[in-house]
């Protein structure tokens, strides 16, 4: 496989894991930034056990999922129910958390990074078909469990969450319950994500995971559509994908092409490319049963 | 008579065979991809490295090319994004003969290692040896390691003051300025002085009054700065407004000499010392070109630190093409690689742009580091640091 095409399609599908993890609390309108700090925490740490502790990469990659589920769960226990501002103010605090610690810790490379992690399977070609394998592995998996989520009872419950936590209460959710569930989930994905993330590059820079890597996740979120799962996977590759072919002269204007993109997408259409109404019309169409009344818009 | 013969046949020999070199180069136009961060929140670095290596490109085919063939050097933005840098790298490696950066460290880290499998010298040339050294043999250092050229620098400005006691060092955690600054304390150990607990510069800080008073607590008569060059302007304005007044006792590091150092710092950077590896007063014809074309390009500006590197690693592939034969044929690709590789990594007596200099397994061996104090945003040479070869 072509070099840059591999790198193409692993941080792409890095990205769609990433923006779902994103996606996922959202539904009941948590922005959870939290899980950039998990990518951070739990990368570093799957690094440490490789290169320091020498474990096999499978176990690190697994630690690294369940350390991202560990952080999630406590932190949720305290915001499971909290309003969007809070979160997010806990998600960025966990940022400057994560990031300091990282800095102060020798073991972890401080503000140098941690160079040289192994070629899984001791072989380039091998290390990075286990990567693709395991990222599109995750990315039909973790689909599938979002999709069958949209469509669960857990789904709409999240849906009115996100217009009105006190009229979702009233009707026997438990918003708590359900906010921990997500965030949990969120974050042990994006634990997962640091580990494979750090392994792409082969090595760990605290510059990695900045309020850049929000901003990044935010558009593919915003742009693609944050009603349903099928916008981070349109948005993902195309955002990421189309600047690398821009030329030279068109490149450096990249960000304010992002930028102009963004505000006009939420200008005229502000639930993102894909809506849940489009998604509902394709798979009315696949199925051949004709179209039926969209549900609802919301998430 | 049959000396002279030898000795015509010899020289026949020879400009053939350099005839041979010439006409053996499979290439119409050298082109060395430069991964190099051109937008994004470091942008005026990457142009300024963009521009030496214009410069050196331009220098070079002036006085006919790499082997008798124009070189251009092509500009690669990595945005500062590792994700782009990666995917960059992963192209170039392709078919690139050599290459140049990436900048900054973030991307070096994540794309350098394409590098390595591949086997293709990438010259991370404004990084340290410290990130250098883990790419070697496919990148090389332009730097020496920390342990080697610190302590000499810090002993000698801390020497030079009698009333220097106590010293304290404002440290940024980015990249290797925290080890930097490890590597100071010996030198100023060594020199006699007491080195105070340092003061951490966070990245995203704003108001700097806070770190300076906490570090004016504990009472220094000296101070380094480790941080990005607009802060240590920022943090000089505090101290001066709070009565410091030994300038010549405020050091800035390498990495702060920089041209918001001097349009922010303005008159309240008077006095102060700074060290880099750039001393814009030698005079040779080379240099003052140089000097003059930047100056021209820079609103006035002399060259900052860490803007010949660039320009000097330019002309290294130039001699390594030129001095091992290199066709550029990309049937040859691999072993051509490796001939430029080993070549910049062991070169001997390189004429740089301001001095030559000897590398020794990747990294130099002997490169001067300068002081300088600042006088109305001009740099007067205060001594000159020789590292043990």
């Amino acid at each position: 496989m072509p070099l840059p095409l591999y790198y193409f399609l692993s941080i792409t599908a890095v990205n769609i894991l990433m923006s779902w993890a994103l996606y996922v609390p959202y539904r009941m309108a948590h922005l959870h930034f939290l899980v950039v700090a998990n990518m951070a925490i739990s990368g570093y740490a799957a690094a440490y056990m490789v290169l320091s502790l020498h474990l096999p990469f499978g176990l690190a990659l697994l630690a690294g999922f369940a350390i991202g589920a560990a952080v999630g769960f406590l932190v949720a226990l305290f915001i499971g129910d909290a309003p969007t501002f809070a979160v997010v103010i806990v998600g960025f605090t966990f940022i400057y958390i994560a990031r300091t610690v990282i800095e102060n810790t020798e073991a972890v490379g401080g503000t140098m990074g941690l160079f040289g992690l192994p070629n899984i399977g001791g072989d380039p070609a091998v290390h990075r078909w286990t990567i693709l394998s395991i990222l599109y592995g995750l990315v039909l998996l973790v689909g599938f469990l979002i999709h069958r989520f949209d469509h669960s009872q857990l789904g709409r419950a999240a849906s009115a969450a996100f217009i009105d936590k006190d009229l979702t209460t009233s009707l026997g959710i438990d918003i708590r319950k359900m906010g921990i569930l997500l965030q949990t989930f969120s974050c042990t994905l994006a634990g997962g994500c640091g580990v494979l993330y750090g392994f792409i590059y082969k090595s760990f820079h605290l510059d990695y995971f900045t309020f850049h890597v929000v901003g990044i996740l935010m558009t593919f979120i915003f742009v693609g559509g944050y009603t349903t799962l099928w916008g981070a996977v349109l948005a993902a590759p195309v955002l990421y994908g189309v600047p690398l072919l821009f030329p030279p002269e068109i490149a450096s204007w990249r960000i304010v092409i992002y930028g102009a993109l963004l505000v006009l997408v939420l200008v005229l259409k502000p639930e993102g490319v894909i809506t849940t109404r489009f998604v509902y019309r394709v798979e009315a169409l696949l199925s051949r049963k004709g179209l039926k009344q969209p549900p609802s818009t919301n998430p | 008579m049959k000396k002279m013969a030898f000795g015509v046949l010899a020289t026949l020999l020879l400009t053939t065979g350099l005839g041979f070199a010439q006409t053996n180069v499979a290439v119409s136009e050298w082109q060395i991809p430069f991964l190099n961060c051109l937008t994004g929140p470091l942008a005026s670095h990457g142009s300024m490295y963009q521009w030496s290596t214009n410069q050196a490109a331009a220098d070079i085919n002036k006085a006919g090319g790499i082997a008798g063939k124009p070189v251009r050097v092509i500009g690669v933005d990595t945005a500062n994004d590792p994700q782009k840098g990666t995917v960059e790298m992963a192209r170039i490696v392709k078919e690139s003969l050599v290459a140049l950066g990436p900048v900054p460290e973030p991307v070096i880290m994540a794309a350098m290692p394409i590098a390595v499998e591949n086997q293709m010298l990438s010259i991370t040339g404004t990084t340290s040896y410290e990130y250098a050294s883990k790419f070697f043999p496919w990148s090389v250092a332009w730097f020496p390691p920390y342990p080697k050229r610190f302590p000499p620098l810090a002993k000698g400005w801390a020497g030079q003051f009698s009333d220097m006691k106590q010293v304290i060092q404002f440290v940024e955690p980015f990249g290797p300025w925290p080890m930097m600054a490890e590597a100071h304390v010996a030198g100023l150990k060594e020199a006699g002085a007491n080195v105070l607990k340092p003061v951490e510069v966070p990245s995203d800080a704003v108001t700097f009054g806070p770190l300076v008073v906490k570090a004016l607590e504990q009472k220094p008569d000296g101070i380094i700065f480790c941080c990005n060059a607009e802060k240590v302007a920022k943090m000089i304005k505090e101290l001066k407004s709070r009565g410091w007044q030994k300038m010549d006792h405020i050091l800035v590091f390498s990495s702060g000499d920089d041209a918001p150092l001097y349009t922010v710092g303005g008159e309240d950077i008077n006095g102060i010392q700074v060290y880099n590896y750039v001393n814009p007063d030698i005079d040779s014809p080379r240099w003052n070109a140089f000097k003059t074309a930047f100056m021209k390009d820079h609103n006035g500006m002399p060259p900052f630190s860490l803007s010949t590197n660039y320009y000097d690693a330019l002309f290294m592939i130039k001699e390594a093409i030129e001095k091992t034969g290199v066709t550029g044929d990309p049937k040859k690709l691999k072993e051509e690689r490796k001939k430029i590789a080993d070549y910049c990594a062991n070169v001997k007596g390189f004429q740089g742009l301001m001095f030559s200099w000897d590398m020794k397994d990747g990294g130099p061996t002997n490169k001067p580091l300068f002081i300088f104090e600042i006088q109305g945003g001009k740099k007067k040479l205060v001594k000159e640091i020789k590292l043990a070869g």
